[in-house]
């Protein structure tokens, strides 16, 4: 193994993929693209084994080998032609959920087929019952959009206009969805393009050689990892409050966690029953939660490719919220559900390697999506507004404030923009005080964003967690603070939640609701849970928070023992 | 995973009983029928029985 050559054009590769992504983002329509960054870009060997990706969004890099495998079952690889671009969203064969469409190109060089350059990007609208493609209230995967299993978009560079017809009739934004797809095939092609260069530069030979070395080295890698931590069987349960049509009703995410000498075995045998609403994660969720959780625990300077994958194995039942059946929905479960199975999973792991993981984290990305038809310009606009939260104290630092949840990786959309693109203002956005679980190491902050309606209608729908469910601390750290959506109707001096003012099953997961000109909406994060005694934390910190305001002097004395003034 | 005949849809998602990954036409080789379920392997099927066993014993 020559570790020069395989550094380099690890290095190289990566950077395709980087590049890949800035292409998406800069030649996108949609906010959720070219501000939040919700896309990852990689590239396969013909196998379809990851051997690059870009850190964007973890939730995808750990569905990239699922779905690419799960696509080669279905298409005739020997009929493929250069040009050729498959697309697919399909959360029953390797998905995510229906949002996230995944393009994939394949890379022929001198007539032969040498790998595959992947995109995958969460589209803002897909169609379905509500706008912006978060119903709360689905109960089977068609109120969710448009399912598209493995199909030709470009046949030998051509489009295929009858799949672009399907699609863009099935959309509530046509002419955004058509830029977003567009953003999405020319990080593919771009990806294609450099790595037939990387073949030209090196040779196929040489290519192909290092390429399974480097497979190899990040096996071996992750393997000494799993090796040093202790053998043993590690357990942990978190729940999911609500699926958004059953009331009253929680549901559990089992996980328990084998650690065999350099392999890791995650069994979720004895988490809940699939959901009738739309809470449940697809079997590709639910693997790359399990990647996840790994990824976080060892040494980030792995290569992240599918030979650091292969000692995780994953078993996930199905029928079941940690692996969904058809017709059952699943668009929350690769934003909500994946986050409480990557926590449970960390959650296990304090047992063995309490350095390693954190409290818990607010584990949404609050999903508020909306949309309407803008007054001033007549065109229908939709909108997947992500918000962030705060993460868990770890044993050696306080959590991160104000950060999406940690499948995702993605950015807000900042005020300005936002307010640009949609018909809402922003009246105050602003860190919560003692939403952060006490600790020697606090947990971080969440926030809360108050909008004021500017459209005559705007139609809403969310898909959040964590109203009710706290963030759990570790090792004697507490709790930290719950989200809320509430609403305050125009002229109205109270705020009320989604149940008391549109008579919604949940405050958290709900769909349709129609906020009108001058109405209110004020959208609350959760923060992290503690880590360690409060007792314990640093007087120093103690005081800076005080000064800072992240903590009151009411919390201070009753959680920390403050005893100033 | 059963294909139609003309291969246009899926009339049935058939998932190894113990890991829930797709089991494809072309994996059926591969694939353990044990007491009525599906399983994608003989480790599958090991794994499923000692987790029985080692949940029944606690």
């Amino acid at each position: 193994m020559d570790m020069v050559a395989m550094s380099i054009l690890d290095s190289t590769m990566v950077s395709i993929c980087r590049e890949m992504g800035i292409t998406l983002q800069k030649t996108s329509y949609s906010t959720i693209f070219n501000e939040a960054l919700d896309f990852t870009c990689g590239l396969a060997d013909k196998q379809g084994n990851l051997i690059a990706v870009a850190d964007f969004c973890p939730a995808m890099i750990g569905g990239i080998p699922l779905l690419v495998k799960s696509c080669l079952k279905e298409i005739d690889v020997a009929s493929l032609k250069e040009g050729d671009i498959i697309l697919h969203n399909d959360p029953y064969r390797g998905g995510l959920h229906t949002p996230e469409h995944t393009f994939f190109k394949p890379i022929f060089f001198r007539g032969e087929l040498q790998g595959w350059s992947i995109a995958i990007g969460h589209i803002a609208e897909v169609g379905g019952m509500a706008p912006g493609g978060f119903p709360g209230e689905a109960t089977e995967i068609f109120h969710e959009g448009l399912r598209v299993p493995p199909v030709k978009i470009k046949s030998a560079g051509v489009d295929n206009n009858d799949i672009w017809k399907l699609l863009l009739a099935n959309v509530r934004t046509p002419r955004t969805n058509y830029g977003d797809l567009r953003a999405l095939i020319a990080a593919v092609d771009l990806g294609e393009h450099q790595m037939i260069d990387v073949l030209e530069k090196y040779g196929v030979s040489d290519v192909q050689q290092i390429i399974g070395d480097l497979l190899d080295y990040a096996e071996r890698r992750m393997k000494a990892e799993i090796d040093a931590i202790p053998d043993g069987i590690y357990s942990f349960e978190d729940s999911v409050e609500s699926d958004g049509v059953t009331p009253d009703k929680t549901y559990r995410i089992a996980v328990e966690v084998h650690v065999r000498g350099d392999q890791i075995i995650i069994d979720y045998t004895g988490s809940s029953p699939q959901a009738r609403g739309p809470i449940n994660a697809t079997l590709g969720v639910s693997t790359s939660a399990a990647y996840n959780a790994v990824l976080h625990m060892t040494d980030p300077s792995i290569p992240r490719n599918s030979g650091c994958f292969r000692p995780i194995k994953v078993l996930a039942p199905p029928g079941t919220i940690v692996n969904v059946d058809f017709p059952a929905p699943s668009v929350g479960g690769n934003t909500e559900t994946h986050p409480r199975i990557t926590g449970a999973i960390l959650g296990a792991m304090a047992n063995a390697v309490p350095n390693r993981v954190m409290a818990a984290e607010g584990a949404t990305h609050c999903n508020f999506v909306f949309g309407g038809v803008d007054a001033a310009s007549g065109e229908y606009f939709a909108c997947y507004d992500l918000e962030t939260v705060g993460w868990g104290g770890r044993a050696f630092a306080d959590g991160n404030d104000a950060v999406d949840s940690i499948n995702g990786n993605c950015r807000t959309t900042p005020v300005e923009v936002f307010e640009t693109r949609f018909p809402w203002r922003v009246e105050r956005l602003a860190l919560d005080t003692d939403s952060g679980g006490a600790g020697e190491f606090r947990g971080g902050l969440g926030y809360t964003k108050e909008m004021l309606c500017l459209n005559e209608t705007i139609t809403v729908s969310q898909m959040t967690d964590r109203h009710f469910t706290k963030p759990w601390g570790l090792d004697g750290g507490l709790e930290g603070g719950c989200g809320a959506t509430l609403v305050q109707k125009k002229g109205a001096s109270d705020w009320q939640t989604m149940c008391e003012a549109y008579g919604k099953i949940s405050t958290s997961r709900y769909s349709n609701v129609d906020i009108r000109e001058g109405d209110r909406v004020k959208l609350t994060t959760p923060g992290g849970g503690g880590f360690g005694s409060p007792q314990k934390r640093a007087p120093e910190s103690l005081e800076r928070d005080l000064r800072d305001g992240y903590i009151s002097l009411e919390s201070a004395r009753s959680n920390y023992g403050y005893t100033g003034s | 995973m059963k294909f139609s005949e003309n291969g246009l849809y899926i009339e049935r998602y058939i998932k190894c009983s113990n890991c829930g990954v797709l089991i494809y036409e072309q994996d059926a080789p591969q694939k353990v029928k044990v007491e009525g379920k599906e399983f994608c392997s003989d480790w599958c099927v090991k794994w499923s029985a000692e987790r029985q066993q080692r949940r029944a014993s606690k």
